[in-house]
Parts: C-alpha cells; sequence; structure tokens
C-alpha cells in the first residue's frame, strides 16, 4: 500500500526538473521537515535490515550470531541452484504471479469499466460494496471456501459439472499439478478484482465528463465510448500499476499456496517463499533460506527496471 | 517484501500464543540475578520480589499487568506466573481453570501453556530463534536441537542443587545420556518414567488401527497380514456401504498425508517387516548397519497394496489432498474403518467420536506384518527420549523459581492432582485405598470443555507413569486396570473379551526387556539439519517421498509409477551419505551405552 501511494505521488508531482538551491530549501523546509521522518523509517526498516543478507555468504548459526558464524563464499548460492526444488519454484512462483498480473489487471478494469456503466447510483454502490467485501477475508476462510467449493461430496464444482454431463465422475481437483495454477488464480480473483477495481474506478470518475457529452453529439454509443474515452483515459493508471505489479510478481503469494498445497502437487505449488520456510527455518538452513531471499529481492529490482525501461520506451508513463 | 510479511505473520502468531504480559520486555541477562523489577511473569511479583524488599507495583516489564487476579485470597499477590509452549498440538486451558489455582495455591507458581497451532513445531521454533524471546519454559519437539544451538536453553545441571525431586527424577546414567555435547543438560525428558512398574493400558504409538465395529461385524477375527487387513475392511464396507444412521457413507481406509505427517503414508514398511519405530532407518539386529526400508521389497508390495485398494476405492480418493483438520473431521464422524497413525495424533478424533456415543466406531490397535511368520514390534517400552524435553530458557528471569515449580510439580500430592484431579469431583476413594470414578466423572474427563474448566494436568512437565506414589494405585486413571477396564463402553468391552485382552496394548506383542542402545533413531534424524550433507539428503528424500508416494499409490500402472519414484528417489538422494551418517551415529549410541 506505501508503495502504491508512494507511486501515484510521484506521477503527480511529476513536472520539469528544478535545479535544488538554498532558495529552494528553505522555501520547503515544512515539507523537508514532515518527511524526515519517514526517511527515518524507510532506513531503520528497510535498509539497516539488509545488514542480515551477510547470513547468505555464511554457515550461519544462530548461536554464533552474524560475526563469528563461519563464512563460506558462494557456497549457498551454489547449493541453491544445484536443488531442483529450488529451480521449480522460481517457475512456479514467476507462473502463478504472471499470471495473476495478467488476469488480476484485465478482470480489475473489466470490472471498474463495467460497474461504471450501471445505471443507478444506489446499485452501484451495493455492487461495489458486495464485491471488495473478499478482499477483507483471510486465507485461511478462503482456502476452506475452496476446499468446500471443490470437494468431492457435495462440492458445487463437481456438482455442477456432474449434472451438467460435462464430466462422468467427480474430479479431484486439488490433486492434479494442472489444475492448481489455475485454483490459485481464479482463488486470487474471487477475492481481489473488487478491491482492486477501485482505483481504476476513481481514475474512471477524474476523466472529464464534457468528453463524453462530446462524444455524445458526436454519436457515438456505448461500447465506443468505453473504447475510445474510458480506456485511453485509464491508460497512464494502468501503466503505473502494471509497473510496480510487475515488480511483484515474484511475490506469487505465500499462504495460498501453503494451504492449498499438498504432496501431489507440490512440485508446481511451492513458491520461494514456501522454500525459504521449508529449507530456511524448518531445516535450520537459515542460510540457504537467506540466499533465496535476495535471489528473489534483485530479480525483482531488475523486473521493475525493466518494466520502467520499456514503458519509457514506449512513450508512456513511468515510475522513474 | 511478502517473505517478510509471512514470517511477520508467524512471528506475530507465535507471539501471541506464547507470550503472556510482558514476557517479551527485556533482553536476556544474567539469569541468576533476578529482581521483581524485571520479573519474567510480567504480571504482580515472585518469591525473589517476597525476598527483597522491593515493592511488588514497580512493574516495568511492559505489557498489560491485567491478569493479576484480583478477585483471589490475599496470599495470590505472591504467586508466580509462568510461561510456556509447546511445540505440539494440544489445548489451552481456560483462565482460572480450577486444579491449575488449587496448584497455585498450594505451591504459590502457576504456569500459562500455550500450544503450537497451526504450524510445524520447526516453524515455531525456528521463528522464536529468529526472535531471540522465549517464555519461560519450552518444549520444543522436533526443534529441540536447533533450541540448544541457538543457545536458548539455560543449562540445568548448574542450578539445580537442592531440587531433589526433579534431580532424582532420572538416574545419574540417564541424565548423563541427556547431556549435551558440552556436557551440560539442556532439556528435562518428561515422559517415559516408570514409578515402580508398567502399568500402561493404552497402545499410544503407531499401529493399524481397525474400528470395533469392522471387528464385531467379521466376527473377530485374528488379523495378522496386510492381506487380512484390507480383506476385513473390504468385506465390511461390501456389506455396509453406509454407517448405521443410513446416511453417512463408509471410508474404508485414510492416508493422512499432510505436511510431517506423511508418516501415516511412509514408514509402515519398517514395522511390516517387524522392526521397531526408528523412524528414519531400519537397523540390522546382527550386523548393526542401516537399512533403508523405502526401497525393500516389503515397501513395494506395501505401497503395490495401497494401490490396488485405491483402485477398488477403499482409500478414500481424497485422501491426499486432506489437511490434517479435514482428516480430524472425517475421523470424528466415526465413518472410517481403519488407518495407520500414531494414537495421540488422532486422539481427537477418537474423543470426538466417544462424544457422540458411537464407542463401537473407536479404535484398536492391531500388528500387521508384510507374512506371517514375522514378529511384529509395534510397542515398544516406554523409553528415555533424549531427544526431548523442558526447557528452561534463557528468557526466563527467575530460574530458582523456574526449577522449584518443577520441582514442586512432582511432589506426591501435587502429582495426584495433576494425574487424578480432585478428590470427590474427579475421583472417589474405596475402603482399599484405592481410587475409582463414577460414569459421570468419566464422561467428564473425556470432555474437552470440562477439561479445559476443571484439570489442569501440566502434561509436559516431568511427569510419572507407572504406579502412584502410594503404591496403590496407578498414576493415572487411564493406567489404573480396573478403573480402565470399567470405564470401557460396552461394545469396546465385547472386543476385549472376544481377544481375551483387557488393555489396548495387549492386541500386540509385548514389548519384551529394555530397548536397544540406538533405539530410537528418529532422535537423530528430527534434529538433522538441511546445512549438512545427510540432512539435505534427508530433506530431499521427504521431497520426493511427499511427492511421488502419493503419486504410486493413485498410479493407473503400479509398475511404471513405482519406478518412476525409483528413478527420482535414485537421482535426487544420495542415500548413501545418509546411510553413513546414520551408521556413525548408531555405533555412537553402543558406544555411549557400553560406557566409551
Amino acid at each position: 500500500m506505501k508503495d502504491n501511494a508512494a507511486g501515484l505521488g510521484q506521477t503527480l508531482t511529476k513536472g520539469p526538473r528544478t535545479l535544488i538551491n538554498k532558495k529552494l530549501l528553505k522555501n520547503q523546509r515544512t515539507l523537508i521537515l514532515m518527511g524526515i521522518p519517514f526517511a527515518i523509517y524507510a532506513i531503520i526498516f528497510c535498509y539497516v535490515p539488509l545488514f542480515g543478507w551477510i547470513m547468505a555468504f555464511q554457515n550461519y548459526k544462530p548461536k554464533d550470531g552474524l560475526w563469528h558464524s563461519k563464512f563460506v563464499g558462494l557456497l549457498k548460492f551454489k547449493r541453491l541452484f544445484g536443488d531442483d526444488v529450488f529451480l521449480k519454484t522460481i517457475r512456479n512462483t514467476f507462473c502463478m504471479g504472471a499470471m495473476n498480473l495478467v488476469f488480476g489487471t484485465v478482470c480489475a478494469i473489466a470490472f471498474a469499466i463495467l460497474l461504471n456503466e450501471f445505471w443507478t447510483v444506489k446499485g452501484k454502490k451495493v455492487v461495489q460494496t458486495i464485491s471488495y467485501l473478499p478482499h477483507f477475508l483471510s486465507w485461511i476462510i478462503v482456502t476452506g471456501i475452496c476446499f468446500d467449493v471443490l470437494s468431492m461430496d457435495n462440492g458445487i464444482i463437481n456438482e455442477v459439472l456432474v449434472g451438467l454431463h460435462i464430466i462422468k465422475e467427480p474430479v479431484i481437483w486439488l490433486a492434479h499439478p494442472k489444475y492448481f495454477w489455475w485454483i490459485v488464480t481464479f482463488s486470487n480473483l474471487w477475492k481481489e478484482t473488487g478491491w482492486n477495481s477501485i482505483i481504476y474506478l476513481a481514475a474512471i470518475t477524474s476523466i472529464n465528463p464534457d468528453l463524453y457529452e462530446a462524444a455524445s453529439i458526436d454519436g457515438a454509443g456505448r461500447l465506443s465510448k468505453i473504447w475510445h474515452i474510458t480506456l485511453p483515459g485509464l491508460k497512464p493508471t494502468i501503466m503505473i500499476l502494471l509497473i510496480m505489479n510487475i515488480g511483484n510478481v515474484l511475490n506469487a503469494g505465500f499462504e495460498v499456496q501453503y494451504l492449498l498445497g499438498n504432496g501431489l502437487v507440490q512440485s508446481v505449488s511451492q513458491t520461494i517463499d514456501i522454500y525459504v520456510l521449508k529449507f530456511g527455518i524448518s531445516n535450520g538452513d537459515y542460510s540457504l533460506g537467506t540466499a533465496a531471499g535476495i535471489f528473489k529481492s534483485v530479480v525483482s529490482i531488475a523486473l521493475i527496471a525493466i518494466a520502467n525501461f520499456g514503458a519509457k520506451a514506449a512513450g508512456e508513463e513511468s515510475l522513474f | 517484501m511478502s517473505k517478510r510479511r509471512s514470517l511477520a505473520a508467524f512471528a506475530a502468531a507465535v507471539f501471541v500464543m506464547s507470550s503472556l504480559a510482558g514476557c517479551g520486555g527485556g533482553s536476556t541477562g544474567t539469569p541468576a540475578t533476578t529482581t521483581a523489577a524485571n520479573n519474567a511473569g510480567g504480571d504482580t511479583t515472585t518469591a525473589a520480589a517476597a525476598a527483597d524488599t522491593q515493592a511488588p507495583a514497580n512493574n516495568d516489564a511492559g505489557g498489560d499487568a491485567t491478569e493479576a487476579p484480583a478477585a483471589e485470597p490475599a496470599a495470590s499477590g505472591d504467586i508466580k506466573e509462568f510461561t510456556a509452549f509447546y511445540a505440539v498440538p494440544g489445548n489451552e486451558l481456560n483462565d482460572g481453570n480450577d486444579v491449575e489455582e488449587i496448584i497455585a495455591q498450594k505451591i504459590g507458581a502457576r504456569c500459562k501453556q500455550t500450544w503450537l497451532t497451526g504450524q510445524t513445531a520447526d516453524e515455531a521454533i525456528g521463528v522464536m530463534i529468529a526472535g531471540g524471546e522465549y517464555p519461560d519454559f519450552i518444549d520444543a519437539s522436533t526443534g529441540s536441537q536447533q533450541l540448544i544451538d541457538a543457545g536458548g536453553c539455560i543449562p540445568i545441571d548448574e542450578y539445580w542443587d537442592g531440587y531433589d525431586n526433579l534431580k532424582n527424577f532420572w538416574t545419574e546414567e540417564q541424565w548423563n545420556s541427556v547431556r549435551a555435547e558440552d556436557g551440560h543438560i539442556y532439556i528435562i525428558p518428561q515422559f517415559g518414567n516408570r514409578w515402580m512398574y508398567d502399568t500402561e493400558t493404552t497402545h499410544n504409538d503407531e499401529a493399524f488401527w481397525i474400528q470395533v465395529r469392522v471387528l464385531e461385524w467379521a466376527g473377530y477375527p485374528k488379523i495378522t497380514t496386510l492381506d487380512q487387513y484390507f480383506q476385513v475392511i473390504e468385506d465390511y464396507i461390501a456389506a455396509n456401504p453406509t454407517m448405521a444412521d443410513g446416511k453417512t457413507p463408509n471410508i474404508g481406509y485414510e492416508i493422512l498425508s499432510d505436511d510431517w505427517r506423511y508418516f501415516c503414508l511412509e514408514n509402515a514398511p519398517f514395522f511390516l517387516d517387524g522392526y521397531p519405530n526408528d523412524g528414519c532407518i531400519i537397523v540390522d539386529r546382527d550386523t548393526h548397519q542401516a537399512i533403508d526400508y523405502n526401497t525393500t521389497p516389503t515397501a513395494k508390495r506395501y505401497f503395490q497394496k495401497l494401490n490396488e485398494e485405491y483402485k477398488k476405492g477403499i482409500v478414500d480418493p481424497e485422501t491426499f489432498t486432506m489437511k490434517y483438520d479435514q482428516y480430524i473431521s472425517k475421523l470424528s464422524t466415526g465413518a472410517v474403518c481403519g488407518m495407520v497413525d500414531q494414537h495421540w495424533d488422532f486422539n481427537d478424533g477418537e474423543l470426538a467420536i466417544k462424544k457422540l456415543g458411537l464407542d463401537e466406531c473407536t479404535y484398536v490397535p492391531l500388528g500387521i506384518v508384510i507374512d506371517e511368520g514375522v514378529v511384529e514390534h509395534y510397542h515398544s517400552p516406554a523409553a528415555l527420549d533424549v531427544s526431548n524435553g523442558v526447557s528452561i530458557t534463557t528468557s526466563c528471569k527467575d530460574i530458582p523459581g523456574a526449577l522449584k515449580f518443577m520441582d514442586d510439580l512432582l511432589s506426591p500430592e501435587i502429582l495426584t492432582l495433576r494425574n487424578w484431579g480432585v478428590e470427590g469431583e474427579d475421583y472417589l476413594v474405596g475402603d482399599d485405598g484405592l481410587y475409582y470414578r463414577t460414569d459421570e466423572m468419566r464422561a467428564n474427563a473425556n470432555d474437552q470443555a470440562y477439561i479445559n474448566k476443571h484439570l489442569c494436568s501440566y502434561s509436559y512437565f516431568p511427569n510419572y507413569s507407572g504406579m502412584d506414589h502410594d503404591g496403590i494405585n496407578a498414576a493415572s486413571p487411564q493406567y489404573q486396570p480396573k478403573e480402565f477396564y470399567d470405564s470401557l463402553k460396552e461394545p469396546v468391552k465385547k472386543c476385549f473379551d472376544a481377544y481375551g485382552v483387557e488393555t489396548y496394548v495387549q492386541f500386540l506383542n509385548k514389548a519384551e526387556g529394555t530397548n536397544e542402545p540406538w533405539y530410537p533413531m528418529w532422535s537423530w534424524s528430527n534434529n538433522l539439519t538441511s546445512d549438512t550433507d545427510e540432512g539435505f539428503v534427508w530433506a530431499n528424500m521427504a521431497e520426493v517421498k511427499h511427492e511421488y508416494l502419493p503419486k504410486v499409490v493413485m498410479s493407473d500402472d503400479f509398475e511404471a509409477g513405482w519406478d518412476e519414484y525409483m528413478k527420482q528417489y535414485s537421482s535426487r538422494c544420495d542415500i548413501d551419505v545418509f546411510l553413513n551418517a546414520a551408521n556413525a551415529e548408531i555405533q555412537r549410541r553402543i558406544d555411549v551405552a557400553n560406557g566409551n
């Protein structure tokens, strides 16, 4: 959330570069003073902990601490990338993250536009409220609902599909690796679409109504108004959110995969976070876990940079 | 970000569970010098405060001190508060639990106990270590070695002079086997200590379990082999597709395979071959060499059998996607005819069955083997398990108080309170001094709500099994032979009579003599960390087995499935590394036992 706010703020203040001089500093000292606590916050909670990354180059033992653990160089990284399990978790994380990003964005935009076309304000508010409620449910509850929906006895999916004669026998959905990513994606969609559409809805309301009026006079129908006014108006918002979310692709999640996963699908269900938990915490190899975490952070930063570069090259809004 | 967030979530969960009031307040500090001001309990005060002249109001430990029991008698001001976390699932007692209060009044201390919820022991302990703050007492379960390595426990043997109940809990030789590499004692194994002689009535460990109603329907046959076991279940399911209510479909066989609990799927092969539960390997009794049980012919036959039963629909098709909670809730309906499990693992489910009054759906253990003639070894004598125990942590600010608390819990009067409850309320005393219970008392003792409100056994603090200190009664009701038999419900009694047994243990071969010196090897494998080569192999074995064993059982073509599994297993797990390390450990344990 914090990232979002920062990102949007930046786009608003974007303008020609100003030279920093004494006068400017003096004029803006209130702003600077207000900013200092946040800078301190960021240093203490975001940058100082990075010191712990040193663990990845040691054979870290809590008893010996950071100062006395044995230094092993890149050994942990070698083990990490020699481990088939970890390579699979990279693939899983990336694929599930990408699926979430694509379907999440498309659905949120589509939903926001549909909602915007609602004919009564009251109805629109009711639908909006209902649609973002699942966001406040914890994953424990959502996965519980998933288990029920996908269950073999009386699960609604199996009941409906068997009733429509699409499948003959109930399917054990969670036992097949090929379905797992889709189950995760749909759970995410169910939970987050309403919530994610809020920001697009806000962007739509800020589009100048005169444009719609002018289009109506020119004889534009609903669809062409959406296509020629709403979507172009949303473009900057979409780009910024896309860039930021690309950086989040590797944060494909932890809870949902951890809770829905089982032995049969673990080759597709385990994400980097689960790997860190399993090998880093449970099996007591903190260094390996740290190494996996570093890998994830570095890739995420690279992804953001690439997306940003791409957006800039295409002449669109960009973060930095 | 998400990594940190999920860790934070775990940490939050753990600390909310485990730390009362201001236990998280200060950092470690030198243990022996305790004052009221930095008392770990955080609430009110300690005996140290009584000795000190300092006023108890001087409480800077942070957190809320609202726990202070205001409505208690005046003496409650002197009652110490400790915290304990057990890295095993359990039930949290209500605040103000009756027996807890009685004990607190008698010994001047009480302990708030919290349990594992929704995590594995290793995760919970790993997070605590990362945070460096602990409750006063911990039973870290499989995370014990991690905790000791992290320097989270105090060396108890440096402080324990004068606490004789505790010091004499185990013999000198037994304590020696508990000592860590540096010669100190960090954990106190709390179980398996017999007073006088063994009176065990229930088999708390692993076995093939089968419902009483299935045996009754089949005419109480003698069941020894895997084939016979499944034949009985198949026949029963064919004749009784639903439960007595005519609605709930019967389930032939469940295989729990959720996370670390997948032992229910994977470790039966060594039992089928007649070996005890060494957990990670078979140890050859003559050559003392470790054998990998995953690749034995017995293992293949066992999984082939499971595969057949799966195809026949006897095994619940959903079994491999189930979480532990779902498993327990299925068991609780009484519909599941049989499974392999540890009794402590499904005890909650069985309690629920009893609560429903479906005692014919409770389970008895069977010592199933692969072929006639193999001697089963499911039941091992109560053993000193040196890998688990309760520890006092470095976060404990009142070590003498903590030791006194454990010491007092071992005094005869308190032991009776812990194990039997309150005289007149939970048990009655006969003219001959024998304790007995009415039906209502027995029902109460099985009622979780009643237990939470009234009983407090401090179950993970040192306790005796066998006989009570009066030499007349058993240590606790479930060990009192007459009381135990009388407490059985009609269907179970009938079953016992049919097989000519009086206790659950008698369904299995009697555990003769003592355990082998290397037993149990799982206390070694549980403590492997993946930064060693054997630990990494061990972690990978779990990865492969966790994925491929369910696949093998569900495969349409068993041979192809098994070959694929063996291919993965041999290519991803360097089993020789693991066996060599195991052999070294076996030899080490034999040497220790021989006094070298």
